[in-house]
């Protein structure tokens, strides 16, 4: 068979709509990815069995030693369903920063830069792929725990708004992950940074415990960073599933996403003009 | 219009030095050392459109330095470049379009999947419908012996199979040009060939030109007409390989079994005697063809006895290309030198020592 024929015209379509599809097609293949193993998917994935035992008794616990049944608006039932989002945003996203700086350490950045895409949007279609997968399987794992030893969650209207909140949540995160791996540009390793950025996940992020929680004054300084917009909006939104409430997270993080990706843009422009691939 | 036009192209590094111990790394952390690279220095030449073209280099010449600028992925520090038409570090998506890339130490395909889901992907990517991406596919399967590989995991192919799916999908979007960086880097002589058929192919049929880095010669001698050699970052030899053959292989290995065993110390004028073996049956010899005739060698070898067998080659091409690496580190003219040339056992000389 002759393979002399022209290739046929590209699809149509807008350029955003074309650019659409391309990072479309990426969650996709990266979601067949994830799926590629079920059984080391589930392996990995019970660790929130372990973390949800361990809060459903130190809650539980604590909220029988305040006597009350609900702390700053939240019950027994909503602090646990939202650790159970909460944990799961943790717990699925990928490592972004040590996948990039290795990228850009080992070479393997060259392939992504070879083709016609943004790298930053492939790495975060890549992202997203990926979170997907093993947030839905550890959400559905962490919540049958909780939905058998707790209750079923407070409300099934919470879900949208905070499937809508996750993906923004890990898009910001993705972003403050980014501009910590591209620092291998300019340092050796980014490990401690990485470890750093962690902590301030779990602690102004509200994984560890909800920020409602918090003495006023650290609270809204929590609030007013974008660490809070990664997990406990988005967390916070699933319990709590109020229209304006929605529209005043989902707004502030659509504000952090804007802001995180122009710097990111910016930085990642500086970085590959000084960009020395490795086997060159 | 030429496919490639590089003009005084230099790409310079800067990178850390340590002194060895413990002081070394204290010192570093205080006051760090810095010295520059020159990756590739002035580097200018043109490739035309549809060429098979190979650019060689010993590790650290600056070929796959070179390789990346005209891919758009690296800047370079001054000089400049054009690839259809585009000037790469500027317009890197727009040529992305056009040209395909393999690194041969690295994979573009996913590895838990199969190939066909990759390629799916780079026609999304490349913004191919989907009636075109699945004629490419059916055509590149066939070109390439893939069609029983696609839905098997890449991790789980070998090599020499993963190699061709990786070719094939650098072709899905028919590029007008394929930077091959060490394609057949692992693979065995069969598997490396095979790939090779296949690129010869898809030059022939679709006008796709080739810019090849190899450290395999085979690579070279078998798809390149012309060949850029680069040493430290300039280039040392560029002309067609037929050329290069012409100009170097003027040193022929001989090796002669006698009818009986020859007697005393062997002078040939004009030869050099690399061994006598094989209790004196044997004899290895090395002439300049510009300096002694083949056919005058020959009746000073029939001088000293009956000859039972007798083979002349070429050094491979390999050893040619060593040599001018050699030349080109020790700053000498690109000539070679009848003492600088290796040892080579002389092919097809079963029957000789």
């Amino acid at each position: 068979m002759s393979v002399g024929a022209a290739v046929e015209r590209r699809v149509g379509g807008s350029q955003v709509r074309r650019s659409a599809a391309k990072y479309a097609a990426v969650v996709r293949t990266q979601l067949a990815h994830g799926l590629a193993y079920p059984g080391d998917l589930i392996m990995r994935s019970l660790t929130i069995l372990i973390f949800m035992w361990v809060f459903i008794h130190l809650w539980r616990s604590t909220y029988a030693a305040t006597g009350q049944t609900s702390v700053r608006g939240l019950t027994l039932n909503n602090t646990l369903w939202y650790l159970v989002l909460a944990e799961s945003i943790t717990l699925s996203k990928p490592r972004v920063a040590t996948a990039i700086a290795q990228a850009v350490r080992d070479g393997s950045v060259a392939y992504q830069l070879s083709k016609p895409y943004s790298f930053l949007g492939y790495q975060a279609a890549v992202t997203v792929g990926d979170a997907l997968v093993r947030g839905a399987v550890t959400v559905l794992l962490g919540g049958a725990l909780v939905a058998v030893m707790v209750g079923p969650p407070p409300s099934m209207l919470g879900w949208p708004p905070a499937f809508a909140a996750v993906i923004a949540g890990w898009l910001i995160d993705f972003c403050m992950a980014t501009l910590i791996g591209l620092m291998a540009f300019v340092v050796e390793d980014v490990a401690a940074f990485e470890w750093i950025y962690s902590k301030l996940i779990l602690v102004l992020g509200g994984v560890l415990l909800p920020l409602d929680f918090l003495p006023d004054g650290f609270r809204r300084v929590a609030e007013a960073l974008p660490f809070a917009y990664t997990t406990w909006a988005p967390a916070r939104l699933f319990v709590s599933p109020d229209p304006a409430l929605f529209v005043r997270l989902f707004g502030i993080q659509l504000a952090w996403l804007a802001g995180l990706a122009l710097l990111v843009a910016i930085v990642h422009r500086q970085c590959t003009a000084r960009l020395a691939v490795n086997g060159g | 219009m030429p496919a490639i036009v590089v003009d005084n192209l230099r790409k310079t590094f800067t990178a850390k030095r340590k002194s060895a111990g413990l002081a070394g790394s204290l010192k570093a952390m205080v006051r760090p050392d810095r010295t520059t690279v020159e990756a590739v220095q002035g580097l200018s030449f043109r490739m035309d459109d549809g060429e098979l073209l190979g650019f060689i280099g010993p590790n650290g010449a600056g070929k796959s330095t070179t390789i990346k600028i005209l891919t758009g992925i690296l800047y370079p520090t001054s000089g400049t470049a054009e690839v259809l038409g585009f000037v790469p570090w500027r317009e890197r998506r727009k040529l992305a379009y056009h040209i395909g890339t393999v690194f041969g130490q690295r994979s573009q395909l996913w590895p838990h999947l199969p190939a066909i889901d990759t390629l799916a992907l780079f026609g999304k990517i490349y913004e191919l419908d989907h009636r075109t991406v699945r004629r490419r596919i059916a055509l590149l399967s066939e070109a390439f012996e893939i069609t029983h590989l696609l839905e098997t995991p890449v991790r789980k192919l070998s090599l020499g199979q993963r190699m061709r799916c990786e070719v094939a999908a650098s072709l899905l979007h028919q590029p007008r040009l394929i930077l091959l960086d060490e394609p057949s880097i692992g693979l065995d002589p069969v598997a490396k060939q095979r790939i090779r058929d296949m690129i010869i192919r898809m030059n022939a049929e679709e006008g796709v030109g080739v810019l090849l880095t190899s450290h395999d010669a085979g690579d070279i001698e078998a798809l390149c007409k012309r060949v850029i050699i680069v040493n430290h970052g300039q280039i040392v030899y560029d002309d067609r390989v037929s050329a290069l053959k012409r100009r170097y292989l003027t040193v022929k290995d001989v090796g002669v079994r006698f009818v009986e065993p020859i007697a005393g110390d062997v002078d040939i004028p004009g030869a050099e005697v690399v061994k006598v073996g094989g209790g004196g049956y044997g004899l290895k010899l090395r002439f300049d063809t510009t300096v002694t005739p083949a056919a005058e060698l020959l009746a000073h070898i029939g001088a000293l006895g009956g000859v039972e067998d007798v083979t002349i080659s070429d050094p491979s091409l390999e050893d040619v290309i060593r040599v001018i690496y050699e030349q080109a580190a020790a700053g000498e003219a690109i000539r070679p030198a009848d003492s600088s040339w290796p040892s080579v056992e002389p092919e097809g000389s079963e029957g000789a020592p």
